[in-house]
């Protein structure tokens, strides 16, 4: 039953074994009135569907997204670092969020395919999916960078 | 003598991620090769095999299930060790992939120690 998911700790949860076990980065839960995005964000999101129907988003700054990507590739955040390789890491981190989600739900929910993942920078990006869904969101601070999470969803 | 490598998955930057970890593991390897996908893996081992096969499931193109049936159904390829590496975590998916041919299944996240009990079995 999706009703007996509590969606904020799956995304917590999930996140956090992703950036603890591949980046080494601790996450620490913040309040939406502490968050502030930046203007220039880098926004990566993956889809999936099946029994449940959704979208996660992650969001956060450009160079914050810089300092995530350098930690994953054993890299210092001054080294020079593409956006390509950016924005591939960023896609990557949302595909090990969702699939840690994934699996975290999946006697409660049953079975979802997942999307490849995408990637966009730009000024004030959001996502939507459309007026019938639900949302769970959740800011967290990342070693000092904010980084914002949306898991979009409605049952099928 | 080292073993032969080749990295299939759509991320550039995964492929960059799971080097870096095979080699915290401390395991060494020979020559390395990468694909972007499956079709492109088969293509390049079809020139030049390789010992052991690192692959993602989820790839645009071809993916990793049927990277595996396809080189399982050539025999000349018996001796290559596939290990698949992926998000997708459940009991009845990983059995289906090592039914088909797969040899080993590392699940992402992964830890340098995941790495190296997975695939140690397969260097020497």
């Amino acid at each position: 039953m999706v009703a007996d998911v509590c969606f904020h700790d799956t995304l917590i949860d999930s996140a956090s074994e992703v950036f603890e076990t591949m980046m080494f980065m601790a996450l620490e839960k913040i309040s939406p009135e502490e968050a502030e995005m930046a203007e220039d964000t880098l926004l990566s999101s993956i889809t999936f569907t099946g029994a449940l129907e959704g979208c996660l988003a992650i969001c956060c700054a450009s160079q914050d997204a810089k300092l995530i990507a350098a930690n994953m590739l054993g890299m210092e955040p001054e080294d020079d670092i593409s956006m390509e390789d950016i924005c591939d890491a960023m896609g990557e981190v949302s595909n090990m969020v969702l699939g840690s989600i994934k699996k975290r739900i999946a006697d409660a929910v049953g079975e979802i395919s997942v999307s490849i993942p995408c990637t966009v920078s730009g000024k004030m990006l959001d996502t939507s999916l459309g007026e019938k869904s639900n949302m769970t969101e959740e800011f967290v601070n990342l070693d000092g960078s904010l980084v914002k999470f949306q898991l979009f969803y409605k049952d099928n | 003598m080292a073993k032969s490598i080749m990295l299939v998955d759509d991320s550039a930057t995964m492929r960059k991620i799971i080097m870096r970890t095979i080699r915290a593991a401390g395991l060494s390897l020979g020559d390395i090769q990468e694909a972007g996908d499956g079709g492109e893996a088969l293509e390049k081992i079809g020139q030049t095999p390789v010992d052991i096969v690192l692959c993602d499931v989820n790839m645009p193109g071809m993916g990793g299930t049927e990277f595996v049936e396809k080189l399982r159904s050539d025999s000349s390829y018996d001796s290559t060790k596939v290990i698949m590496v992926s998000t997708e975590s459940a009991d009845d998916f990983i059995s289906s992939v090592l039914a088909l041919g797969a040899n080993g299944y590392i699940k992402k996240p992964f830890t340098p120690e995941s790495i190296q009990q997975t695939l140690e079995p397969f260097m020497s």
